[in-house]
């Protein structure tokens, strides 16, 4: 399998702009030392000449990492600039998520709806009969009661879940179990995933430890992957693998689909903003961009596994958390 | 007129009592299903007119059944139905031969009346396979 690693141009400029800086200040100091030894040893004119030349780079030298250190802040000022677009694209995506579940939303409330609609209509059916106090109608009345309570219930868990989606834990970082969301992303999907010919399997690590990040932001990370995947398989179905796996310092969570794969040609392409296969209306392009980029801001990275045919992997890659001190177990 | 014989099928078994229950006390004969697998049983057990069918069901989902009936049953009319206004799923119960699409949660004249539709366009249809012939 090909693997795709995101270049990271910004560390590795960053970086070297710190090596130069740091072999000026080690020429600098080579030609202080030159010209402390001519001095000292008279009047040698070729160590003089030497020192000179040296000298003369070196201030050559001073100026090229003077620039480096313009180009680091101008580098680090267009980083600033590019987290003020992915935090209102990610600002804009929580609405455009919700689209995503909405139509599941709508599927799922629309049940119980239709339920209860059918229940009220029976209520005034009997009413209009021809015993409408009679011991069946009486049965039947008490009957409906139960069943719409019931669908009440339904679908106050349905508005819960939507609004815990909206707003559980907005802005703090805390520690997330990768396991607990995975299944929780699973549970949302649920009617998307009920219509036929995905098949889920999980692999989940139960000994997984938490990872530290904002739990909306990494619901989204984890909406959109899964979301990727069902779409994948849309057109002929297949297995939908949620796995995740505790690797050294760094705990994995995966999403595999079966679908067509990843073109080659397209590949490099997938974590640019906007970028997209999806018909106008169905996809922004955005998911993918800003998941790398909530995960990239954890310490983290999203791995990408495709053969085209047989299916993609997307691997997302964050650091472990120490487990919070265990609690004692009150029993 | 002989009642018309009408199957309904939605993985809301609730929603399928429900509705049998009134659709029965208006002169239909109902029967019920809570997937597509009964239904068509059901179906290649004895003769219908009009489905009433749900499209998102776990197993195999409406889109599928729709074409399982029309392989088995040409003639039976279905009018699908939907908690979300896939226009997908529209387009594609239509080409699929579909009568009608009609959304939850549902208007019992509304039902009667596409059913009735349904049926009459069954009927006709007959007719002209008998003249064919």
């Amino acid at each position: 399998m090909k693997r795709f690693a995101e270049l990271d141009s910004e560390a590795f400029c960053r970086s070297a702009a710190r090596r130069i800086f740091a072999l000026q200040l080690l020429f600098v100091a080579l030609v202080a030392l030159l010209f402390a030894a001519a001095w000292a040893g008279g009047e040698r004119v070729w160590l003089w000449s030497l020192a000179g030349f040296l000298a003369l780079l070196s201030v050559q030298a001073v100026t090229i990492s003077w620039l480096m250190v313009g180009v680091r802040k101008k580098l680090l000022s267009l980083e600033g600039e590019r987290d003020a677009f992915y935090q209102e694209l990610l600002r804009l995506s929580a609405f455009s998520s919700l689209g995503e579940i909405s139509s599941s939303i709508a599927h799922d409330l629309n049940n119980p709806l239709a339920i209860m609609n059918e229940e009220v209509g029976w209520i005034q059916d009997l009413l209009q009969g021809q015993d409408p106090s009679g011991p069946h109608a009486l049965s039947e009345y008490a009957n409906s009661a139960v069943q719409i309570r019931l669908q009440i219930q339904r679908s106050a868990e349905i508005t819960r879940r939507i609004l815990s989606w909206s707003r559980e834990g907005e802005e703090n970082r805390q520690l997330v179990d990768l396991n607990v969301l995975l299944n929780k992303t699973l549970v949302l999907l649920e009617s998307d995933l009920s219509s036929a010919r995905i098949s889920v399997t999980k692999e989940l690590d139960p000994r997984l430890p938490p990872v530290s990040g904002n739990l909306p932001e990494l619901r989204q990370v984890f909406l959109h992957l899964t979301k990727n995947a069902l779409d994948a398989m849309k057109d002929r179905g297949g297995v939908l693998t949620i796995a995740t796996e505790s690797r050294g310092d760094l705990v994995r969570a995966s999403i595999r689909d079966t679908g067509p794969g990843i073109p080659k040609d397209l590949a490099k392409s997938i974590f640019s903003p906007f970028f997209t296969t999806k018909p106008a209306g169905e996809g922004t392009g955005v998911g993918l961009s800003i998941s790398a980029w909530i995960v990239k801001r954890l310490g983290g990275k999203i791995e990408v596994e495709s053969e085209p045919g047989a299916g993609s992997s997307f691997h997302v890659l964050l650091p472990a958390s120490p487990a919070p001190p265990q609690e004692e177990n009150p029993r | 007129m002989s009642a018309i014989r009408l199957l309904i099928v939605d993985d809301e078994t609730r929603l399928v009592e429900t509705l049998s229950k009134r659709l029965a006390a208006r002169g239909l004969e109902v029967e019920g299903a809570s997937s597509a697998r009964e239904a068509l049983d059901l179906i290649e057990a004895r003769p219908f007119d009009v489905v009433l069918l749900d499209v998102r069901m776990p197993g195999m989902d409406g889109i599928e059944a729709l074409r399982e009936i029309k392989r088995l049953r040409p003639l039976v009319q279905v009018v699908m139905l939907s908690g979300n206004a896939s226009v997908n799923a529209a387009v594609e119960g239509m080409r699929l031969g579909a009568a009608e699409f009609l959304l939850k949660p549902l208007d019992l004249e509304t039902v009667l009346a596409r059913v009735e539709e349904a049926y009459e366009k069954k009927r006709l249809e007959e007719e002209k396979v008998r003249s064919d012939r």
